[in-house]
């Protein structure tokens, strides 16, 4: 178990290491970095607003980085190790299927954490940056100057940074499952986009299903079910919207939220080594 | 409604994602926006600004409705929203409009008021559990349409939420006052200051109310038993 766990540590620190020296990667974290601090120029509207596209903009960009990230660093995974032929010298050694792929995943787990981390810091910045300036214009009265100290320091931030780090954690499992299957980037890519997509539609189209009184027939729950089954429901991330709008979001919310993140991933990650261990290489 | 509400009526999907389920008969399309909707209503606040500064309150007002669909969940865009179609839209059409009757140009202006007020009611139904909506609904019915009973009601609405100011618990009995229902904002003001008890929290300026105490029953006893005071 002990050995077990070191060669998927060892083969998450080479993906890591792999992944740091390419300059996609840095370009899109530059690229991410750069929206949030493009973020600072809505100077026309009132603080609260100021403050939630700041937010909106900082959490977007961090989505939208770890989405390209995650899509492009497990594109590369098994497609990309087999083009190459890296992945006979690896499947050689005495390291099992289930652990090149579980390392594979923690890897680009690990490369998706450093960059929330990074961006969130920029986020961070920026927030800490707008508030000296609003504090300075507008603060002059103190309990205006508490609001907008409320307003940049708001510890729900945090939830909302765990739901964007879980979020890509689905995303980066879904990306190894279809990279497991695929035979080339192109597919590992398109695939998980279409799930992306679909995994934000369902739970708006379900509901609108169900309510038309159109899915009366079993057949038609069936399908209904198997696909709320199959595929994750983005949109239960959308709690990051009531966070920036600064209403209250419970840490139990979230956390349920997050436990069902692990499960899917758990459940990916299972059919990702079940497709890998019967796949010719 | 509350998030348990939410949650026991829609099971367990997010807050937005059930906002969107009540709009989705304008646009399946809408949800694909996905986690960026925040961006796209963001944007759409922004054209709403661009059309204000050009005075184009069509524009003004679609992107507002937009914005407001996206992001039901943030006060501040109906509150933004319902203070451009209720205020500068109106006096707009009131003043500034090239119409030359002026009767034409009241009910215009009359339409956009009551558009930020149909606005504001919207707004109270996606968040209800905050007080500023109601306030500013209260806000509306006294500054833009006159209707000083209504502004009492919403003032009491809003004094029912958790987060309404301090000061608001006072504005119910200048409006019932200004309703001419001096009786009634006697009542409330007396009952007001019994609540504050024997040493009360100076933000809910206690002096202030034993003064209006004061003036309404000064001018209840100084107008004659025929008068038409209610």
């Amino acid at each position: 178990m002990i050995g077990g766990t070191r060669r998927v540590l060892a083969v998450a620190g080479n993906t890591f290491l792999e992944a740091v020296r390419q300059k996609v990667f840095a370009v899109l974290l530059l690229f991410g970095l750069v929206m949030v601090g493009g973020a600072n120029y809505f100077t026309e509207f009132s603080y609260q607003e100021q403050f939630k596209f700041l937010k909106d903009l900082g959490y977007a960009s961090i989505g939208l980085t770890g989405l390209l990230i995650g899509l492009l660093g497990a594109a590369q995974l098994i497609p990309g190790e087999i083009e190459r032929r890296t992945i006979l010298t690896a499947l050689c050694r005495p390291l099992r299927r289930w652990e090149f792929i579980w390392g594979k995943y923690l890897g680009l787990l690990f490369l998706l954490f450093v960059m929330v981390g990074v961006m969130s810091a920029a986020v961070w910045g920026v927030l800490h940056w707008k508030e000296g300036q609003l504090i300075a214009s507008e603060g002059g009265d103190p309990a205006v100057a508490d609001l907008i100290r409320a307003e940049a320091r708001d510890p729900r931030m945090l939830q909302a940074v765990l739901l964007v780090g879980v979020k890509l954690a689905v995303v980066a499992a879904l990306a190894v499952f279809f990279s497991t299957i695929a035979t080339s980037t192109t597919f590992v890519v398109a695939m998980t986009l279409m799930v992306y997509l679909i995994g934000h539609l369902q739970s708006v189209a379900r509901e609108q299903w169900l309510e038309s009184g159109e899915a009366t027939r079993w057949l038609v729950k069936s399908f209904l079910v198997l696909v709320s089954l199959l595929i994750p429901d983005f949109n239960l991330y959308n709690l990051i919207d009531e966070i920036v709008a600064g209403n209250a979001v419970h840490w139990k919310a979230t956390l349920e939220v997050t436990g069902y993140s692990v499960v899917y991933i758990f459940i990916l990650l299972g059919a990702a080594t079940l497709a890998f261990e019967g796949r010719d290489i | 409604m509350t998030e348990s509400q939410r949650k026991n009526i829609y099971g367990f999907t997010g807050p937005t994602a059930v906002a969107l389920r009540e709009k989705v008969g304008q646009g399946l399309a809408l949800a694909t926006l996905g986690g960026f909707r925040g961006l796209a209503a963001n944007a759409l606040m922004l054209e709403a600004h661009g059309a204000w500064e050009e005075q184009q309150w069509v524009r003004v007002r679609s992107a507002l409705e937009l914005a407001t669909m996206l992001q039901p969940r943030v006060v501040v865009f109906w509150d933004m929203a319902s203070w451009h179609l209720a205020w500068n839209a109106a006096v707009s059409a009131e003043q500034y409009s090239g119409e030359s009757n002026e009767t034409r140009r009241r009910m215009e202006a009359r339409r956009w008021v009551e558009a930020g007020r149909d606005l504001l009611e919207r707004g109270t139904k996606a968040v209800p559990e905050k007080a500023i909506l109601f306030q500013r609904l209260g806000d509306l019915y006294w500054q833009r349409m006159g209707d000083y009973t209504s502004a009492a009601r919403y003032y009491r609405e809003a004094l029912t939420k958790g987060d309404a100011p301090p000061y608001l618990e006072r504005f119910v009995g200048y409006a019932l006052d200004k309703a001419g229902d001096k009786k009634g904002a006697l009542d409330y003001f007396r009952e007001l200051r019994a609540k504050m008890g024997a040493a009360p929290d100076p933000l809910r300026r206690p002096e202030v109310v034993d003064r209006e105490i004061q003036r309404l029953e000064k001018e209840i006893l100084s107008t004659p038993k025929t008068g038409k005071i209610k």
